[in-house]
């Protein structure tokens, strides 16, 4: 489909009198005729795709159905399930969405998302995309989205920080406790200084540190769930965790990390965990300090044995269409132009995301602060693959059990015990 | 009790009828639509109740007795399991806190507002007109902001980092309130939402009792000091009584307000409260459209509406009963 698609391009390009006679050929994920009419309306997630890379979609699609209009629109992170959620209710759902890979399996399991196994050989680079977003896409032996991009986080480090206070990138736990000490110490000034700033609510920054030690947020067995956040390895590492924040964050314990990179670039923090992509927007011009951009490093976070790494969450997104969706021919060949080598290609470059397929995992290597984070993202692991997972981040379960740990209102035991029967209990409730 | 000018609306409302009924002159025309007649003037009325009360709320109370998760609500079709959704609630330490912690939380408002309203009040009715002017200015201020604004306010006031409350206390030398985080605990937490809901609520209390003074009767209050009456007792023996159906009146709207209470947790703790900040009405929204449990999310609405009900009866018919006695 490849050198189809980009002799058509060329072709395109070469003269307007082509297009039409072109767009009727089909091929790969292309459907229908060039005289096809209508709207797809697409929904994005906020921060996801750059609107060069859209707009690039935008165009290659239109090539296609000069007479398709195209809608995208921007959706916000906090309370998009609820959103979705009716949005899919409706009779006239979204024809593409753009699904966190936590809340895949809610919604294919719910029978809101068309089966696109049958077109997989049609998307470019299926055969080499990442495992894990492929994964977060299968639900009982079913292909329901079309992996997008991925993200993983490491540690952003002020290195003009680190050298006032003569420390270097630290190699394991112990070592970022007392790297951390050290610049609290070099910074006792201020009273706002955070040598690792860490906002409670952070649950995604919480994972590495549950894993690292052997545990895990839940284990299945014969078909049923049994939460393990309070496996004594769990609890080690989130009171690990619990000191690190403790002696090293300033940042708001009952807070979330959605303005943590604003704050970062007020200047009073050393260390922040982040995916890749927020390094754009702490050097943006508009919504960060682009000088920051040579003072700025990225280490993995370290494992507690030392010279290793922690394994990370790695996020992402996929993309899905509505199996209420009217146009579902036209929604999957722009689901494969966004997920295809071009565009993917761009949102590694451009966007600073890790790209769907392994074939394009080299682009950001070289990159001293991306690469990090792209190889952070080999060493990763995913919750629990369940359509009633979605259920246990809406009810807040691991926020609000690492809000009481650090807040001291429970001990890491209760509270890891308390929130490990609630996901229990949420995991195996019939949905 | 003369309260005549005070109790005038609901007398004139339940004698009207009577009152028409014995004018011979119109009876011979009346005779003949005098049945239909009543109906026909209730008739908009009971369909625009009906439309806009009665069907969400069937529809509520149906959609209760139903399991309707995400499945069901992409299919548009639930499954009955009768009182199931109920049922799960008896056991349900969860839902026992959370309903304990709504009624407290309305009983400490409630109480608050109305003490405060009838103090400010009083005041009201003592101060200069200047100092009046500026006083019922700034509760009108406070009654135009909308709510979503004044709660956004009140989390800056409140921020940890940046709030002017931590600054102001630790400046005052009440203690070190740097990086005190209000919302860590939910019963510092709930201080602040308390605070909140009276000071929203007082303009329209303090407002509406300053009118029911205006209407205590001069030559009674004349009368009672002549006799001898100190202030306290002034209040406690003539206002008090004559302004009892207004009191009633607030108080149970007041109940009804603060037991329904959302915006004020759901906004203040930036739309994701912990379990220990749920109320009734964030605990039912949580159920339903976080959860994507809508049968017991409309349950819980339910138990609110039963709630709400009992207590309001019980304030009702004490109203009923206070205007039987003083007609």
């Amino acid at each position: 489909m490849n050198p189809r698609n980009l002799a058509r391009t060329a072709a395109v390009l070469a003269s307007a009198v082509i297009v039409a006679a072109c767009g009727g050929s089909t091929g790969g994920t292309s459907y229908g005729s060039s005289s096809q009419t209508g709207t797809l309306t697409v929904w994005l997630m906020n921060g996801s795709a750059p609107q060069s890379v859209v707009d690039g979609v935008n165009a290659d699609f239109r090539k296609q159905y000069p007479n398709v209009k195209v809608n995208v629109e921007i959706q916000q992170w906090s309370d998009v399930t609820t959103k979705l959620d009716t949005a899919f209710a409706g009779s006239t759902p979204p024809d593409v969405v753009e699904l966190g890979n936590t809340l895949v399996a809610k919604y294919a399991g719910a029978g809101a998302l068309m089966d696109v196994g049958s077109h997989r050989s049609g998307y470019q680079n299926s055969a080499t995309w990442l495992q894990s977003l492929t994964d977060s896409c299968t639900l009982g032996g079913k292909l329901y989205c079309v992996p997008y991009y991925a993200g993983s986080r490491a540690i952003i480090y002020r290195k003009d920080m680190f050298a006032q206070a003569g420390v270097q990138p630290p190699t394991s736990l112990d070592d970022l406790m007392q790297v951390g000490q050290k610049l609290m110490s070099a910074n006792g000034s201020d009273p706002s200084f955070s040598a690792l700033y860490y906002p409670g609510k952070y649950w995604y920054a919480a994972l590495p540190f549950i894993w690292d030690f052997g545990g895990d947020i839940a284990t299945q067995s014969g078909g049923q769930w049994k939460g393990a956040l309070n496996s004594s390895q769990s609890q080690q590492g989130l009171t690990v965790l619990a000191n690190l924040v403790g002696k090293l964050s300033r940042a708001d314990k009952t807070g979330d990390e959605a303005k943590q990179d604003a704050a970062f670039v007020q200047g009073h923090i050393a260390m922040l965990i982040a995916n890749g992509w927020e390094i754009g927007v702490i050097t943006d011009p508009k919504t960060g300090d682009p000088s920051l951009k040579d003072k700025l490093g990225v280490f993995p976070i370290p494992s507690h044995t030392a010279g290793q790494t922690a394994p990370v969450f790695l996020g992402g997104s996929d993309l899905g269409v509505a199996a209420k969706s009217k146009n579902q021919a036209l929604a999957s060949t722009w689901v494969g132009l966004l997920a295809g080598a071009k565009f993917q290609s761009q949102m590694a470059t451009v966007g600073q995301v890790i790209p769907n397929t392994t074939m394009l995992l080299t682009l950001n290597q070289n990159d001293p602060l991306i690469g990090t984070f792209a190889q952070a993202a080999k060493n990763s692991r995913f919750v629990p693959n369940s359509p009633n997972w979605a259920n246990v981040e809406t009810a807040n379960v691991i926020p609000d059990m690492l809000v009481s740990i650090f807040t001291g209102r429970a001990s890491v035991a209760d509270a890891t015990a308390s929130a490990s029967s609630q996901i229990t209990q949420i995991l195996n409730a019939k949905s | 009790m003369c309260a005549a000018p005070l109790t005038g609306d609901s007398t004139q409302a339940a004698v009207g009828p009577r009152t028409g009924a014995r004018t011979g002159r119109a009876a011979p025309r009346r005779r003949l639509g005098a049945r239909a007649m009543p109906y026909l003037l209730i008739g908009p009325s009971v369909l625009v109740i009906a439309a806009v009360m009665a069907y969400p709320l069937g529809t509520l109370v149906g959609l209760s007795l139903q399991h309707y998760g995400l499945r069901e609500l992409i299919a548009q079709h639930g499954a009955w399991v009768g009182l199931q959704n109920y049922q799960s609630f008896v056991g349900d330490s969860l839902f026992w806190q959370v309903l304990a912690r709504s009624v407290a939380f309305t009983g400490t408002t409630v109480g608050l507002s109305m003490v405060l309203a009838t103090l400010l009040a009083l005041l009201l009715e003592r101060v200069s007109s200047p100092v009046r002017l500026l006083l019922s200015g700034g509760l009108i201020f406070v009654w135009a902001t909308p709510v979503v604004v004044a709660i956004d306010i009140w989390q800056w006031m409140f921020d940890f980092e940046f709030g002017v409350a931590n600054w102001l206390l630790t400046n005052l030398r009440v203690g070190s309130f740097i990086h005190h985080n209000w919302f860590e605990s939910p019963l510092q937490g709930f201080l602040i939402i308390t605070a909140l809901v009276v000071w929203g609520a007082l303009p329209f209390l303090v407002i509406t009792l300053y009118a029911g003074l205006m209407q205590v009767p001069r030559e009674l209050v004349d009368a009672a000091k002549c006799d001898g009456a100190r202030p306290w007792h002034l209040f406690w023996q003539i206002t008090v009584p004559i302004l009892r159906p207004l009191f009633l009146i607030l108080a149970s709207l007041s109940t009804i307000w603060d037991f329904q209470i959302f915006n004020q947790v759901w906004i203040m703790l930036n739309t994701r409260p912990s379990s220990g900040f749920y109320v009734m009405g964030v605990y039912s929204y949580v159920e339903s459209f976080r959860v994507t449990q809508y049968g017991s999310g409309a349950a819980i609405a339910v138990i609110m509406v039963l709630v709400l009900m009992v207590a309001t009866f019980l304030y009702i018919r004490q109203m009923v009963r206070t205007g039987e006695l003083e007609r």
